[in-house]
């Protein structure tokens, strides 16, 4: 009897014991130790060595190039969250008329979602090499696209926006077929024009798969790194130095793990406080 | 509402992912080493094994024992054949039975990265090639046998290399790594521009640069009169032509370095001011950092001249195909009166500590076979870096490819004309330090500081990773 009890109350807990330890091992525990990295300075294997408390968050914040990457970040997201949904949404809207050849149509859409973000990256520095670049003899310009501050940013963010386009309009494209085609018949008939049916059934219709989209975009976007990788390495200047290549750079070139240590805690206290702020006009603006 | 809970614990679980996933590289890159190290040491047994099968009917003469050792590199492409080429060679005609895996692993900076990940896991190669900059790190790990003490055991003939290569990489008069792919920066110059602007003398300085940059623009028809790279390791040559210092302690020789020198010897202000001035007038723009876009531009038939490597020379000549003559002459120096020579640049040779005298004899045999005449003669013509051995001069294979390429004498008489007392500083922060240079080069060409801001910023970023570096690794 009592043997029984402890069975039953024991028994859930073994069944999560699997993924637990895969959680433990590849995500808590890491967790942790970027948490106490943070804390020491590291000498060049890496092996923390000198304990300085926040002194590396103290470094940070008095970092002017620290608050370039915040900026050079948040610019960035905006950007590749915009544009990259918008394309997304276009796109999606656009595939789900019924047309002969439409499947070709969503292939070509959805294809970007299949390509590396660093093969993208080296296909798009040739396109945009100032003298042998396809990008300026169609447009007949003399850019230096990525080796002039204006432009870097903006090529990167695009670049990063179309790559994920291809995501988002997976996602659009499921959500528009969830919506009953039966309304818009209704609708119509009462008389309403096409960006009446926009504004009031397919936005509200697709409310939560677009609150879903955009925080998993942002978070992505947070994360780029491949592009500025192999693009502009950071450059020029430090105008394309986004927080996460900056922590690369930090870790595994200049081997300070304790300051990208920090920044990552950091980043990570940015992208959870933007989630909890989502969750919070979560209430207003979607409806399920 | 249960939908959003469940949302919301999802999306919690990709944040801690931001978190972990940055880490999780730094935590576990010493067990995805470990797995690659004992893959590779179970396919290192395996080819053991088989060595050892089929050199018994050969009976190994030397009384060196059968060996497989690791040697890792940074060689890619035509680079990466030759070199490839060169091992199988070796282990082929080796009559010890010892066999050489070669691995490739990325660029240089890849390749130190991995070597320290994987020593912290105390595995690794039994040879590794390692940048120019990577010296005073490499010394300073204690991971090293030095090749000195190598020389010494066999009594090889050191004067067989080239004095101004050794130079680099000897510090207290011990010979640390042993040169293989070493080059030296040159200037690249579009004859048929030159021709058509009527200009004869090939520029040896900044100044004469700037002096027939519009008549090379103008009557030349180029669109830039110079591609200029932004790229650290030009600047650290700009300095030695100069014949300062780059950092103190004998830049870094005698002692390791405590702080730069070039901020209040004047040296950096000198390169910044000529490279800004140059970028001013339009006859410079960026062309981005590193040599190889550059080197585009140049081969494109737009920029009349270019700096980059003697390395470089196949590259830019199949690129060129003939579209017009390309010409070489010595790196330019800043002012008329600087009077310093070139340093190297490129890659070298260490052997690891393994505490396997076995394996330390295999590689230093590896190592003899790699610098002999006949392996320079075969490496230079295949690849364009320096033979480092005098002899490989009078290889026949040496003085085909000088009849095919004479550009490629530039090279060699610049090297020769250099001292080594030009052999360039030693400093554990490079990697980083270049990266620092190239950066405010940068934003000095694009107007966010001006020159003397620039080396001021250059200088204080430095120090400081020269300071905490030398706090946490120096007892």
């Amino acid at each position: 009897m009592m043997k029984n009890r402890i069975v039953k109350f024991f028994a859930p807990y073994t069944y999560l014991v699997p993924s637990l330890l895969i959680f433990g091992i590849f995500l808590f525990f890491p967790f942790f130790k970027t948490i106490y990295l943070s804390l020491y300075k590291t000498n060049k294997m890496g092996q923390a060595k000198l304990f300085v408390g926040l002194g590396n968050y103290m470094e940070l914040f008095q970092s002017k190039s620290f608050y370039n990457s915040i900026v050079v970040t948040i610019i960035f997201v905006l950007i590749s969250v915009c544009v990259s949904m918008l394309i997304g949404l276009l796109a999606a809207m656009l595939c789900n008329k019924s047309l002969p050849g439409i499947r070709f149509f969503s292939t070509a859409y959805a294809l970007p979602m299949a390509i590396a973000s660093s093969s993208a990256a080296i296909v798009f520095k040739i396109m945009l090499n100032p003298s042998v670049g396809i990008m300026n003899k169609l447009l007949r310009l003399n850019v230096n696209w990525i080796n002039d501050p204006k432009y870097a940013l903006i090529c990167v963010a695009l670049l990063t926006a179309w790559l994920n386009s291809g995501i988002n309009f997976l996602y659009f494209s499921a959500g528009l077929s969830n919506i009953d085609e039966t309304i818009y018949e209704r609708a119509s008939v009462d008389g309403a024009n096409e960006w009446q049916k926009f504004r009031r059934l397919t936005l509200p219709g697709l409310s939560p798969i677009l609150f879903y989209t955009l925080v998993v975009n942002i978070i992505q976007a947070f994360q780029s790194f491949g592009q500025v990788k192999i693009l502009t390495q950071g450059g020029p200047g430090e105008s394309t130095n986004l927080i996460v290549y900056s922590i690369y750079r930090d870790a595994f070139f200049n081997f300070r793990f304790g300051s990208a240590a920090a920044q990552s805690v950091l980043l990570f206290i940015i992208i959870m406080t933007l989630t909890l702020l989502m969750f919070r006009l979560e209430k207003r603006g979607v409806s399920y | 509402m249960k939908k959003r809970i469940g949302s919301l614990l999802l999306s919690t679980t990709m944040l801690l992912g931001v978190l972990a996933g940055c880490s999780s590289e730094a935590g576990t890159k010493t067990t995805e080493a470990d797995v690659k190290e004992s893959v590779a040491t179970t396919s290192t047994n395996l080819e053991a094994e088989k060595t050892l099968e089929s050199n018994q009917s050969q009976s190994t003469s030397a009384g060196t024992k059968e060996a497989t050792i690791t040697f890792w590199h940074s060689m890619g492409g035509v680079n990466g054949e030759a070199i490839q080429f060169l091992v199988d060679k070796f282990n082929e005609e080796n009559t010890n039975g010892i066999t050489v895996l070669a691995e490739y692993q990325g660029s240089y900076d890849d390749a130190i990265n991995k070597l320290k990940s994987a020593q912290i896991g105390n595995m690794g190669a039994d040879l590794v090639q390692i940048y120019d900059i990577g010296t005073r790190f490499m010394i300073d790990s204690g991971w090293v046998v030095p090749m000195q003490e190598l020389i010494d055991a066999d009594s090889y003939d050191i004067t067989q290399i080239e004095p101004n290569i050794a130079a680099y990489y000897t510090i207290d008069n011990k010979l640390y790594s042993m040169p293989f792919n070493s080059s030296t920066p040159i200037l690249y110059y579009n004859k048929a521009i030159f021709d058509k602007a009527g200009i004869t003398s090939i520029p040896t300085s900044f100044s004469e640069i700037e002096s027939i940059s519009s008549q090379l623009m103008k009557e030349g028809g180029a669109s830039e009169a110079i591609a200029l790279g932004i790229y650290g390791w030009f600047f650290e040559q700009f300095i030695c032509k100069q014949q300062l210092n780059y950092v103190n302690n004998d830049n870094g020789r005698s002692d390791a370095a405590t702080s730069v020198e070039f901020d209040f010897n004047g040296g950096a202000l000198n390169i910044v001011k000529a490279w800004k001035a140059l970028a001013e007038k339009g006859y410079a723009p960026n062309v981005g950092r590193g040599g190889d876009n550059a080197i585009t531009e140049f081969s494109a038939g737009k920029a009349a001249m270019t700096l980059g490597s003697t390395a470089s020379l196949k590259q830019i000549l199949t690129d060129v195909d003939g579209a017009f003559e390309v010409g070489t002459a010595y790196f330019p120096k800043i002012k008329d009166t600087d009077k310093g020579g070139v340093s190297i640049g490129g890659g070298s040779l260490w052997a690891l500590n393994n505490q396997d005298d076995a394996k330390k004899m295999a590689t230093w045999e590896f190592i003899k076979f790699l610098v002999s005449p006949q392996s320079q003669a075969y490496w230079n013509a295949q690849t364009g870096y320096f033979p480092i051995t005098t002899k490989a001069q009078e290889e026949q294979v040496f003085k085909d490819n000088i009849e095919k390429y004479p550009q490629f004498m530039t090279a060699i008489d610049q090297l020769h004309d250099s001292s080594p007392s030009c052999a360039g500083a030693l400093l554990s922060v490079f990697p980083e330090a270049r990266q620092i240079v190239e950066t405010e080069i940068e934003n000095m060409i694009n107007g966010l500081h001006n020159e003397e801001e620039a080396v001021a910023k250059m200088a204080t970023d430095i120090n400081r990773a020269i300071e905490e570096y030398n706090l946490l690794n120096y007892e």
